[in-house]
């Protein structure tokens, strides 16, 4: 399965490198799949009252991988009141590229992680200002996802896309910005989220497919167990009592063989599976959230909800017609994001959820795949 | 050089291949010299020839040649990597790339790598631009480019050897050699370059990394007269790449690429007075490697054998001409990523000329291809030409053109996100062209302007299920103007040749309204040589306005223009022994600039030559 996947790269490398923006009919395939995001695990601190705020305190931070071939991805600025809109803040304040594929966000007090994918390196930020603090660049390859836990930073990493045997989770000192140990873990770690007890890492399967959680402890920094899901878990989300939810895609029709999406709900006092709701065959939900007590995610071109109590799968979308490249549900609005033609600037559209009408669209950056809130 | 040899290079130099009122001896030498006559009487009036010294001077690849001598925007993926042009603001699979009359554009990428091209094996290389579907095939959209080998009878024994060092451990070998007698006639030439091709980024503390690169080319040619009118020839090509593809400025990279193509062509000609015949086969193979590590064992590959045969009768009544060609084409393919794919096409091609006068001709030309895996639209062009008088050239042309869907496009095993789309059709595009030439002794100056309409142009789009597909999608409007003037001037010993070109082109998605990615709407060359004696100067450059990098014209790569400096100068050690020694700087204004975003491009570097000639 996974030599398939990176079948898939050498068509973007040849088509794309020939054609090389040669005209807008260069899209070839992105390799990049996990199209939804969830939302980042880490709990959001209010900042320190100052006299005046810094230029990026309140508001949305939008991630946005960039063109895959040659190019940067930026952080898009938007003012809490939707009035302000500013690209590429990173290279506002400090004057340089993020990187190539920035594909996700993370944060811990008044900091941010910004992973690059394809640089393979970490932009460190200040949240508020965007100004660098450190970048963190070796020990890391192919790095997708980070969350912070018993005061150490936890980031997946596929390793190297050919070797099926390599992934790891990079284990980050958050004062000295280094990588200081590694976890080899099972392939295509992809979101990892924490409790206070333990790291729970979703195994999509990189350019192959998996069906596992790993459950890391932070004390010893080693695997403790992995429970099995459904087919490529692509994202996770913690309720109120403290269960962890993994949404499963499903193999997709293209796979050798299709199988069915899954939405799981992990016990994770005694890390067990409590319930697990199937989806049908052809089904493949992606970018879990949640809001309140009402789960949300996107399926065959809606959104649907789900309460955490809820004995089955709704049948209806809550949202009809609708479809992005990731899609972020916080305090009652909905943010999905459009990467349009994969080549030009990406919109991010605002729902309420309520009214279920869309009530703003704003410029982002190029893929934008990844809403985050300051 | 024998009397006709230089007849016929004299018509080239003043008169590009237009020449009116041949002698009859001229036709025959052009019919036996060339393989590719359609140039010569079918052409739209729109051809430049590129040989000589500018081959010498730019040979190295075709990427370094039009980029100072042609309106094409040249994407080069950093310096010797894949690299594409945009020819009148097409994409890369709408240029065809002609050898010896025969297209060579990949059926797995519809394209031909311009560093894998080298010029200086040549003895010339044309640039047609504009439509040329019904001569030159698939993907002559924006124009084609034409690599030629000629056949020379009755030329000394020549043997030539360049050796070549240059900044980045550049370094290199030339070898050539040629002989002709009355029957027989042989050329054969090879070339050797590796690079580490480590140049700093300039402006930054970067370098370029895993760019490495080493490539063997192999170009053969044979001449064989088995009577008065009968003629064998025999042409072949390889070019063998083993290059890491560099990162770019965000990104490392360690990846590598190794491909290797062969192109063989065997042709049989027959003369009867007013009646040429001839028949082709030829067997190409093209087969890639890709390593995306280049420390690990595994890679992707693709690979196509095609087999060609075609048959040509033209007949020359009065004055008419009539040519009639079919052809008959099988590829098959295979890869990771595509099954075994095949594709047999037949074509017929009529080409008809009438000069009505001594001033007034046009030419009407179809071809219909039969293909088996789509429907192939029937494709034709009509071109009218007047000369009110022997300085003043007037033409107009209209076509049809297409560019077939590559093995990749239709046969793209379904996996990982992405398929193929064995719904596809063809791309298709009309144009318009008229042109002005002036051709004085000393000077000359040609003018065009065109517009070019495509439709079902091909992109890869996610479809419903997500899964990546190439569509008929977009409709696109290119209109342009070129304009070139060249003057040639000597007193005594010295020489002076002055050669420009300016080209505006705008090329627009017209679903969007938004200009296309990666076409400048400016474009500007120009080269001045002068000769004295045994000394050679040359200063060149040329100038790429601002390109937009997102397709809804969100960001843009800024202008630049680079120049080159030459100086050489020639040694006759004895009557049948020259040597040269040639030192020439690249970028002299040290310029830091980019074709393909986040590429950088070398600044000011150096080479080397020493050529010995005997």
């Amino acid at each position: 399965m996974k030599m398939k996947f990176n079948k898939l790269s050498v068509l973007v490398v040849l088509s794309t490198l020939f054609v090389t923006g040669c005209s807008d009919d260069d899209n070839a395939p992105i390799i990049d799949e996990t199209p939804i995001e969830e939302e980042p695990p880490v709990e959001e601190e209010p900042p320190v009252e100052e006299e005046t705020p810094d230029a990026y305190e309140n508001g949305i931070l939008i991630a946005n991988e960039g063109p895959f071939n040659n190019g940067t991805g930026t952080v898009t600025f938007i003012s809490e009141d939707l009035s302000v809109t500013e690209q590429d803040i990173f290279n506002k304040v400090n004057d340089e590229d993020l990187g190539n594929i920035v594909q996700s966000m993370a944060f811990n007090d008044s900091i941010a992680y910004i992973v690059v994918n394809n640089s393979h390196k970490i932009q460190v930020v200040n949240r508020y200002t965007f100004e660098s603090v450190a970048v963190i660049e070796e020990d890391l390859l192919n790095p997708r996802y980070f969350t912070v836990s018993n005061g150490k930073g936890y980031v997946t990493n596929w390793g190297d896309t050919s070797d099926e045997e390599d992934d790891f989770i990079a284990i980050i000192d958050l004062e000295g910005h280094t990588v200081t140990n590694t976890i080899p873990v099972e392939l295509g770690p992809e979101s990892i989220s924490a409790n206070e007890n333990y790291v729970y890492v979703a195994h999509q399967g990189a350019y192959g497919q998996n069906n596992k959680v790993s459950v890391i402890d932070p004390t010893t920094d080693s695997v403790l167990k992995t429970i099995e899901v459904g087919d490529l878990p692509n994202s996770m989300q913690w309720d109120a009592q403290g269960n962890l939810w993994v949404l499963c895609g499903g193999a997709p029709s293209y796979a050798a063989e299709e199988t069915n999406g899954a939405l799981v709900q992990i016990d994770a006092t005694t890390n067990e599976i409590s319930q697990t709701f199937d989806f049908t065959t052809i089904q493949h939900p992606g970018g879990l959230n949640i809001d309140g007590n009402e789960l949300y995610y996107a399926l065959a071109g809606g959104v649907y909800s789900i309460s955490t109590d809820a004995t089955e799968l709704p049948t209806e979308p809550y949202i009809d017609g609708v479809s992005f490249y990731s899609m972020t549900v916080n305090e009652g609005k909905l943010y999905g994001t459009d990467a349009k033609d994969y080549a030009s600037q990406g919109d991010l559209l605002i729902y309420d959820l309520e009214t279920k009408t869309l009530t703003n669209t704003l410029a982002a950056g190029i893929i934008p795949t990844g809403v985050y809130f300051n | 050089m024998n009397y006709l040899q230089r007849l016929l290079l004299v018509g080239l130099l003043l008169f590009g291949k237009q020449v009116f009122g041949q002698t009859d001896s001229v036709t025959v030498l052009d019919e036996v010299i060339l393989t590719d006559v359609r140039l010569l009487h079918f052409s739209n009036n729109n051809t430049t020839v590129l040989k000589d010294s500018v081959l010498k001077r730019n040979g190295s690849s075709l990427t370094d040649l039009l980029q100072f001598n042609s309106g094409i925007y040249l994407k080069e993926n950093g310096l010797g990597m894949v690299s594409s042009p945009s020819f009148r603001g097409t994409n890369a699979s709408q240029t065809a790339v002609v050898w010896n009359g025969i297209n060579i554009n990949s059926l797995l990428t519809g394209q031909v790598d311009f560093n894998t091209i080298v010029p200086s094996n040549y003895d010339d290389v044309q640039i047609r631009k504009g439509g040329g579907s019904v001569q030159f095939g698939s993907g002559a959209i924006g124009g084609s480019i034409h690599l030629q080998d000629q056949i020379q009878f009755n030329s000394g024994l020549e043997n030539e050897i360049e050796l070549f060092y240059g900044s980045f451990e550049t370094r290199g070998v030339d070898y050539r050699i040629s002989k002709g007698s009355d029957q027989f006639t042989f050329g054969f030439g090879v070339n050797y370059r590796a690079s580490e091709n480590d140049y700093k980024y300039l402006g930054t503390d970067q370098k370029n990394e895993n760019g490495d690169f080493e490539t063997i080319n192999i170009n053969g040619k044979v001449g064989y007269k088995i009577s008065d009118k009968q003629l064998l020839k025999f042409y072949h090509q390889t070019f063998l790449g083993d290059r890491n593809f560099s990162g770019t400025l965000t990104a490392p990279s360690n990846s590598k690429y190794k491909d290797y193509n062969t192109r063989n062509l065997l042709e049989w000609n027959h003369f009867k007075n007013n009646q040429v015949q001839r028949l082709k086969v030829g067997y190409l193979y093209e087969k890639y490697k890709y390593f995306g590590n280049n420390d690990r064992p595994e890679f992707s590959f693709g690979q196509t054998n095609t087999f060609l045969a075609n048959y040509d009768y033209k007949i020359t009544v009065k004055n008419l001409i009539f040519d009639a060609i079919a052809d008959f084409n099988h590829v098959n393919g295979k890869g990771s990523s595509v099954a075994d794919a095949k594709r047999n096409t037949f074509a017929g091609t009529l080409l008809f000329k009438h000069n009505v006068s001594s001033n007034l001709s046009y030419d009407l030309n179809i071809r219909k291809e039969f293909v088996n895996d789509f429907d192939s639209p029937l494709v034709y062009a009509l071109n009218l030409e007047y000369r009110p008088n022997k300085k003043n050239i007037l033409y107009v042309n209209g076509s049809k053109n297409h560019r077939v869907p590559t093995f990749n496009e239709i046969y793209w095993i379904t996996g990982g996100g992405s398929s193929g789309n064995p719904e596809i059709l063809p791309e298709s595009s009309y144009q318009l062209e008229i042109g002005h030439a002036l051709l004085y002794s000393k000077w000359q100056f040609k003018g065009a302007a065109y517009y070019i309409s495509s439709e079902d142009r091909i992109q890869w789009r996610p479809n419903d299920s997500g899964i990546w597909t190439p569509i008929n999608i977009s409709e696109a409007s290119n209109y342009g103007l070129e304009v070139s003037f060249k003057y040639a001037e000597s007193w005594g010993q010295h020489h002076l040749v002055w050669d420009s070109g300016y080209f505006y082109t705008q090329a627009r998605n017209d679903e969007t309204n938004n200009d296309l990615m990666y076409v400048p709407k400016h474009k500007a060359t120009s080269n001045i040589s002068w000769s004295h004696l045994n000394w050679k100067l040359f200063y060149q450059l040329f100038y790429n306005g601002s390109v937009y990098t997102t397709s809804d014209n969100s960001d843009e790569l800024p202008d630049y223009s680079v120049s080159n400096l030459g100086v050489s100068r020639e040694f006759k050690l004895n009557k049948d022994l020259d040597f040269t020694a040639k030192f020439q700087l690249n970028n002299i204004w040290n310029k830091n600039y980019q074709n393909v975003a986040f590429r950088p491009m070398p600044g000011r570097n150096m080479q080397l030559k020493l050529n010995l000639n005997f």
